[in-house]
């Protein structure tokens, strides 16, 4: 976002001098944010002033890249209606070095099976936190050890003591982990360590005020590579954290919380702690760390994942393919529809009420409805004809007949000659198909 | 968008005799009645029908006689600070002052008044010599009413910069720069301080008034404008304004969107 009139004002010297051309600092702050002026006119402006102005246009939350393709921050809006969420909440699984080898091997092979195929999309698990629980600098480097050689996931080693950080760290550094945390006791040589290796280091304090204290201390180091965790453990308090953080650093440009921020779950029985987990995910954590590992409780906090970060703009579609409902046989009947998915579940709901088993194919679109796709030319015979052909229905079903949408009745004649097939005009809207159907005749 | 009641000003005959007179009914009929139209605000200004030693006065027994009937907040109108501040000593909400130009000694008793009675501010893009004739000089002005709002703490939501319409018919060349100054004031700062218009102003002794006000109202909303001081009971004007909340997605639609903004 461009500066205003106003900051750039506030950082002026305010001496009224006239030396960079201009009468007086205010109309040369205006000629700076409308582009006329540079600021090297001036004189009298500080180094301090050179550096606010110049951080002022950076993005409001810097972006954070570690482990293996995780990227955190880098987000813009409040509310994703506004625009949209860039990018999804990265998700990592809780390793205590308190674990025996036999229960590590379990947890990973939990960690493993976090994999899932769902409409369509892929879902799985971005990494593990090892965490230094045992207060052992060499179990730690050891369990971070297996676990990177078990995993190419992202890895994050968490613990106060930076001798054991550096100690797993050392052997991982090509892993590019995230690191932490760096708190009011051991900062300096926890942001040093990170410096020194350019991996990404969490900052962590009680609460925001020390958090901003601890930022602009570790900022001092000449490190920004930041993700911050403002401390709480209880959805409460860190609900009003994140959206502290993500409101100060958006609206108010407030440069010490332009960082991206880690939440852990408090609650340890499973089903709370995904509850807990999804206020995160909807409420601006860039990455959240869980202690469940099972498949039955991350599935629906990563369908969540993956909702929230959709980009509201575009059109949600289906797949083009040929879709069934219901017990299918060779006389089910076939519909045609588009793959944006409101018109596609439009009329996969009624074809569902009818209690017919039918076939619905929808016609790829670019996921836009019947009739914006009929006036863009992409809902054409020749088109659906190829998408008949393509998904092979004609080996599926013993008739030759295809409904299409009422409101596209002009191109029946057409298909019909094209496909080969009996073309049967169906109601306009969806709602009709149900009495549609029980007086369709399919012979 | 805010809509401002114009009808409540000592120019107008019926409110400048009940001035005179003391009769509160006319100024509380066109309170209720502006509240009906759609106002959010009603402007009280006295205007000349009351002589200066007697404004101060005339100004607390106004805003007491107007909130006996409506609880719509005010916006009180007058060069003279010293019955603007005797109506904000009676006022039950935070009101909006109505003026301060850019000019240093208003500023120093202004801004610290608007702060003092937790009120808003319109400020002029305007000094001792006039209104500038073009948008750059207004938003210089404006500029400067931005810089003391931040001097001296009043919330940007609560200044209301008036780049100042001038009648079409005499003054054509200066509404097109109006239109560019609305636009260029909210990026001054951020947030944005508001901006307001004395709408019937563009087309004061011009033809086709209504159709002029309401033109330039659409033109100027979708330029930047937040709040008109306009009629609130041209069901037309006020037909505008609801519609424009639509087309900009200020406000969801509705079928009954117009019923929907009168209503609130």
């Amino acid at each position: 976002m461009a500066l205003t009139g106003l900051d750039i004002y506030k950082q002026l010297p305010k001496k009224n001098c006239k030396e960079c051309g201009v009468p007086t600092c205010l109309a040369f702050a205006m000629a700076l944010a409308s582009g006329k002026a540079a600021l090297d006119a001036c004189p009298y402006v500080t180094e301090a002033a050179r550096e606010a102005l110049n951080s002022a246009s950076a993005p409001p939350i810097k972006a954070v890249k570690f482990g293996k393709d995780s990227v955190l921050g880098d987000e813009t809006v409040l509310f994703r209606h506004d625009k949209t969420f860039y990018h999804p909440t990265t998700l990592l699984i809780h390793v205590s070095d308190t674990l025996s080898d036999d229960e590590l091997r379990v947890k990973l092979q939990e960690i493993k099976n976090l994999e899932f195929e769902r409409v369509g999309l892929h879902y799985s698990i971005d990494g593990v936190a090892v965490v230094n629980d045992s207060g052992d600098a060499r179990r730690f480097a050891q369990v971070a050890a297996e676990m990177a050689e078990s995993t190419d996931k992202s890895l994050v080693l968490l613990s106060e003591d930076p001798q054991a950080v550096k100690a797993a760290l050392v052997q991982l550094v090509s892993r590019k982990p995230l690191i932490g945390a760096a708190t009011a006791a051991n900062y300096e040589a926890m942001v040093n360590l990170a410096k020194e290796n350019s991996v990404p280091v969490i900052i962590r304090a009680e609460g925001l005020d020390a958090l901003n204290d601890l930022v602009e201390k570790a900022q001092a180091l000449g490190y920004k590579e930041f993700v911050l965790d403002p401390g709480s453990r209880t959805p409460v308090e860190t609900l009003a954290n994140l959206t502290h953080l993500r409101r100060l650093a958006i609206k108010k440009k407030f440069r010490p919380f332009g960082y991206p921020v880690i939440a852990f779950t408090g609650k340890s029985e499973p089903l709370e702690e995904i509850m807990e987990a999804s206020i995160y995910v909807a409420k601006y954590a860039s990455a959240v760390v869980l202690k469940t590992s099972s498949q039955a409780h991350l599935l629906p906090l990563m369908t969540l994942r993956q909702n929230i970060y959709t980009d509201p703009q575009k059109p949600i579609q289906v797949e083009p393919s040929l879709h069934s409902v219901g017990n299918v046989n060779e006389n089910s009947p076939l519909y045609i529809t588009t793959n944006f998915s409101l018109t596609y579940y439009s009329v996969e709901g009624e074809v569902e009420t009818s209690k017919i088993p039918s076939y619905i194919l929808p016609i790829d679109t670019d996921g836009t409805s019947v009739l914006t796709a009929y006036a863009a030319g992409k809902f054409e015979p020749e088109k659906i004809t190829e998408a008949m052909l393509a998904c092979g229905i004609a080996d599926k079903v013993k008739h030759r007949t295809v409904i299409i949408p009422g409101y596209v009745a002009v191109i029946s004649g057409k298909l019909a000659v094209l496909s080969g097939w009996k073309v049967v005009v169906g109601p306009r809207e969806s709602s009709g198909i149900v009495s549609f159907s029980k007086t369709l005749s399919l012979s | 968008m805010l809509i401002i009641g114009e009808r409540i000003n000592g120019m107008f005959t019926d409110i400048g005799d009940a001035l005179r007179n003391k009769d509160p009914k006319p100024l509380q009929y066109w309170a209720v009645k502006q509240e009906e139209g759609g106002a959010h605000y009603l402007d009280v200004n006295s205007g000349p029908a009351i002589p200066t030693e007697e404004r101060v006065a005339a100004y607390e027994w106004m805003v007491k006689v107007i909130q006996e009937v409506s609880e719509l907040p005010l916006v009180l109108d007058s060069t003279n600070y010293n019955a603007i501040e005797a109506g904000l000593k009676v006022c039950k909400r935070p009101a909006i002052i109505n003026s301060c130009p850019v000019e240093q000694v208003k500023i120093e008793r202004v801004f610290p008044m608007a702060i003092q009675y937790n009120a808003g501010l319109i400020g002029l893009t305007m000094d001792k010599q006039g209104i500038p004739k073009d948008a750059e000089n207004r938003v210089a002005f404006a500029m400067e009413l931005v810089a003391a709002a931040d001097e001296y703490g009043l919330q940007m939501e609560d200044l209301f910069i008036d780049p100042l319409i001038l009648p079409v018919n005499v003054a054509q060349e200066h509404a097109p720069e109006v239109l560019e100054s609305l636009r260029q004031v909210k990026m001054l700062a951020n947030p944005a301080p508001r901006t307001v218009l004395g709408l019937s102003n563009v087309s004061q002794k011009a033809q086709d008034r209504s159709l002029i006000n309401r033109t330039f109202l659409a033109m100027a909303i979708s330029s930047g404008l937040d709040a008109a001081i306009m009629n609130a009971n041209d069901d037309e004007l006020v037909d505008v304004a609801a519609t424009c909340q639509i087309l900009l997605n200020r406000s969801i639609y509705a079928d009954s969107y117009l019923k929907v903004f009168r209503a609130r």
